[in-house]
């Protein structure tokens, strides 16, 4: 087969600069096994303290007013009669009514003042009594109507901005080549993302210091936008998140409320907390992109795509892009791509889980499956035909085999469940990749002290993903101890300088510089103690909770009787991350069976497969739990989440979590989840590649199971039946 | 019109004697007696003295009517384990346990649970030991960012001790007013059936309920979701 070099994905990488602080070859003793998180205990109890949870003497709390309108000019805000609330305290005018350009608001939602009160009922009070006046503005509210040009001019130079053309190949060439050529749009929506802990911060004020704590994916990123943008420096700036509740990528840059919340402290003169309400969730904090497409592809009668035209929009909001890739991963040697992003009026979008590649997945994989059927391949057949064949850590070929052959794909039926009854069912599959890796600065300090205690600092944070057990871990197997005895620093910018969690970057961003730390610190600890043991430095090893001379367990010292050498200065030790110990690329394949009742639109979706790896697996159970989450996140965007606007006023008709739909446990289909370890890989990363293809194999299954494709998401029942409704009106 | 503590009928003997009586609105009025023609006297706006049983502990707070249960311990207790994630009673973080009935705290009134014994993920390990539900989820990992996990905690518990049996089917129904964005379900219905005598039993081995597509109850519950 032309692509058989597909799967070399296990090439090794390059050595690290050192390279005896690289990952072990031996068996794990921590490293690789299944770690109960270290903070488990404190969430299951709710001791675990939130930003949402944090109380400070004298606290207050805090509001925000913001537009009811998609786009108008603020005329004037009247703050007299909110001072006239009980309780009330302070409040401030965001904007500058003065300037033409800040007085306008671009969205539902957008900050127009914020008030403070003493309790939290006041403060919502307060806002509500804040007199503003506007003068409503035309609104560019539909896509379609933007493209259409039927929509008001509201982003200059214009409110579809043509991006970049890609091209390859000789694509009139390739459509020659083709034997059957087929012309569709697919498109995605916009969803939210709903972190169960919104956006806030508590903000407190020491003269010219300022304490925060900030809901955040990134203490170090937060220190620095509090920092520029209250205009101090950032030594002044102290950020703290030990606990945080769901991010997904909407978190990485602090939100005009943080600022609004410093500001209203120091005005204040006291602590104030201000978390946004759910509603303000939806509108404000960041959502994923719209993505569409209108594809024209042709295929040679063997099976090869021999020909790729795309015409793709999507809306970011109102001045944000929507870029994705597409095609998505599969080989498409005679391609176009034009894309435009499209502006409305409506809160900007941020990085969500993956950016992009969910939308740019379920628009090739659909696509891929009517190609299939055009030349009667099998769907997986037909991916393995048309996979690039040197992609880096390209694994997809190995993994749709091994998928297939798991998830009884043999069963599965040509498209159109043809058995009797309302009740159809289906398969279908679709494959992803997702870069991560690491990159410095993220220095770890580690802290070995003469009563045995071992401390790993550093300036990174645990966004759910258990980062802080992996701190352990790392730090643990380098000493031969077990996680609980050491204790993880985390979630303060006192810590040190360490990246933002966003890109599933984290774990191979913090792990070298961890483990070099620690391993640096073993190396002061055995100088110490070797001559009470009468021996060389280079002939100890620390494992079993004890440094002792190789190969001779016996003649050697507890961990806690060797640290009693260090005397009163503990050791302390720093490192950097390094190359050589993480690597980039990850490579995932899944397998969805859904039912659908062609009566009511209703998909159930009952089993999926997702075979993942991530280069070396630092812990076996929460990395698997990231793909559990990740399925699960994807399944929600494939059949739930929509943020539906009203199409005359542009508000948002369901900022809200009972009809912004979200999975429930009868929702959640049997999971299989298949780790592939690399440990010759070094790191990589895990958070977002699992949640990229679960979406085009539900509705791929669902294809396959009602014998018709549902070209946009999400498949509602409406929308399978007026799908079926329609075909049955052509057929 | 605010009223003050020391204004007549706000005694704390004379409150606690009218808790209890039939109606919600005698449970939240001070002079139960004084109920006119034009209907129950108001209470508030104003912050008013209520008594709470938290976890086995009498609570006494000073709060406007309109707070509700979760705030009232969040804000004014600091009894922050259950946390607010939608405000309107649909995604199940506030879950607590009210006279032996999961409630969402975010959507009941502080005031009307006097009287009544609340217990909240806060008192939920005794003596520094876990609730055997609390150390499901630590094994299972049915948690991540853990902010979901207080409710799914109390609603599991509030599942269990109703239901020491409960089926898978039975699980999942029972967990289902509550959401988690990071997806632990998978995990989170593990923990739950690992604690109950049939909870790994598997739906098909002679159960009652009926494949889920055409069980008409649940074809509802997805009408309501659809």
């Amino acid at each position: 087969m032309a692509n058989a070099p597909q799967g070399r994905g296990g090439a090794p990488q390059q050595p690290p600069v050192d390279p005896k602080y690289n990952w072990p070859s031996t068996p794990k003793t921590v490293v690789g096994t299944r770690v109960k998180r270290l903070d488990g205990p404190d969430k299951v109890s709710g001791r675990a303290k939130y930003t949402f949870d944090v109380t400070r003497p004298g606290m207050l709390y805090a509001r925000v007013v913001r537009s009811p309108y998609p786009h108008a000019r603020v005329v004037s805000v009247d703050l007299s009669p909110a001072e006239r609330v009980p309780g009330f305290k302070t409040a401030l005018i965001h904007r500058d009514l003065k300037d033409p350009k800040t007085a306008v608001v671009m969205y539902q939602g957008d900050e127009v003042a914020a008030v403070v009160a003493d309790t939290e009922e006041h403060a919502i009070d307060a806002a509500r009594a804040v007199k503003v006046e506007y003068e409503p503005m035309p609104a560019v509210i539909s896509v379609d109507s933007a493209l259409a040009g039927r929509a008001p001019e509201v982003f200059p130079p214009g409110n579809v901005r043509p991006g970049q053309t890609a091209q390859n190949g000789d694509l009139d060439a390739g459509f020659k080549a083709a034997a059957f050529t087929l012309e569709q749009t697919y498109s995605t929506h916009v969803i939210t993302h709903v972190c169960m802990e919104s956006h806030g911060t508590v903000c407190e004020w020491d003269g010219d210091k300022l304490t925060a704590w900030v809901s955040t994916q990134g203490v170090n990123s937060a220190r620095d936008n509090l920092a520029s943008g209250l205009n101090i420096p950032q030594a002044n700036v102290r950020v703290i998140c030990q606990y945080m509740g769901g991010g997904f990528g909407s978190k990485l840059q602090l939100g005009p409320e943080g600022l609004i919340c410093a500001r209203l402290a120091k005005q204040a003169g006291a602590p104030v907390k201000l978390m946004l309400d759910r509603k303000e969730e939806h509108l404000v904090t960041g959502n994923r992109p719209s993505a569409a497409a209108k594809i024209k592809a042709g295929v040679s009668a063997d099976g090869l795509i021999t020909a790729f035209d795309a015409e793709s929009w999507g809306t970011g909001g109102a001045g944000a892009g929507a870029g994705f890739p597409l095609p998505y991963i599969y080989q498409m040697p005679n391609r176009r791509r034009a894309h435009k992003d499209v502006f409305i009026n409506t809160g900007n979008q941020r990085p969500m889980r993956a950016p992009g590649h969910p939308q740019g997945s379920f628009i090739t994989e659909i696509m891929m499956d009517e190609l299939a059927d055009l030349v009667k391949m099998d769907p997986v057949e037909f991916r393995i035909k048309n996979l690039q064949p040197d992609a880096p850590n390209a694994m997809h070929l190995s993994y749709l085999r091994e998928g297939a052959e798991a998830f009884g794909w043999s069963k599965r039926h040509a498209t159109g469940d043809t058995t009797p009854g309302s009740i159809k069912t289906g398969m279908g599959c679709a494959i992803c990749t997702w870069g991560g890796g690491g990159r410095g600065p993220s220095l770890a300090h580690c802290e070995v002290a003469s009563d045995g205690s071992v401390v790993m600092r550093l300036g990174s944070q645990d966004i759910g993903t258990g980062q802080r057990t992996l701190v352990a871990m790392v730090t643990a197997d380098a000493l031969g101890l077990q996680p609980s005895q050491v204790t993880p620093e985390i979630g303060d910018t006192q810590y040190g300088v360490s990246g933002g969690s966003g890109g599933s970057t984290t774990a191979a961003s913090t792990s070298p510089g961890i483990r070099i730390a620690a391993l640096k610190a073993l190396e002061a600890l055995k100088e110490k103690v070797a001559p009470a043991l009468g021996t060389t430095a280079d002939t100890l090893v620390a494992s079993g909770g004890r440094i002792h001379v190789k190969d001779t367990p016996s003649k050697g010292l507890s961990w806690a009787d060797a640290c009693k050498h260090i005397g009163p200065q503990p050791i302390t030790t720093e490192a950097d991350w390094q190359p050589g110990m993480t690597s980039a690329t990850t490579s995932g394949a899944q397998f969805a069976e859904a039912k659908v009742d062609i009566k009511t639109g209703i998909v159930h979706v009952t089993r999926v497969l997702a075979i993942q790896d991530c280069g070396l697996v630092l812990n076996q159970l929460t990395a698997e739990s990231q793909c559990y989450g990740g399925v699960i996140g994807s399944l929600n965007f494939a059949l739930f989440e929509d943020r539906i606007l009203d199409r005359r006023t542009g508000q948002m008709v369901n900022p809200n979590m009972e009809w912004y739909l979200l999975a429930g446990m009868s929702d959640v289909p049997q999971i299989e989840i298949r780790l592939k370890n690399m440990p010759e890989r070094g790191v990589v990363g895990i958070g977002e590649p699992p949640t990229v293809p679960t979406a085009a194999a539900v509705a791929l299954a669902v294809r396959n199971a009602i014998g018709v494709s549902v070209r946009s998401l999400p498949l509602t029942p409406a929308k399978i039946l007026q799908t079926l409704q329609s075909n049955q009106q052509k057929a | 019109m605010p009223r003050r503590k020391d204004e007549p009928g706000f005694s704390r003997r004379s409150f606690l004697k009218t808790v209890g009586a039939s109606s919600v609105a005698a449970g939240v009025l001070a002079k139960a007696p004084a109920v006119d023609a034009q209907g129950p006297a108001v209470v508030g706006p104003g912050a008013v003295p209520i008594t709470l049983n938290v976890n086995g502990k009498s609570l006494r707070l000073q709060i406007e009517p309109r707070v509700t249960l979760l705030d009232a311990l969040r804000m004014r207790a600091d009894l922050t384990g259950n946390k607010r994630g939608c405000d309107r009673g649909a995604c199940g973080a506030c879950t607590m346990i009210v006279d032996g009935r999961t409630v969402y705290a975010c959507s009941t009134l502080a005031i009307e649970c006097q009287g009544k014994k609340i217990r909240t993920v806060d008192g939920l390990a005794t003596g520094g030991k876990l609730h055997p539900v609390q150390q499901a989820f630590c094994d299972k990992d049915a948690l991540m960012c853990g902010f979901c996990t207080p409710g799914f905690v109390m609603a599991s518990v509030g599942l269990l001790e109703k239901n020491p049996n409960a089926t898978p089917e039975q699980i999942k129904k029972g967990l289902d007013g509550n959401i988690c964005r990071c997806g632990t379900f998978s995990r989170v219905f593990e923990a739950v059936a690992s604690l109950s005598a049939r909870g790994t039993q598997s739906a098909s081995k002679g159960d009652e309920l009926p494949d889920m597509l055409e069980s008409n109850a649940q074809m509802d519950e997805g009408v309501r979701r659809g």
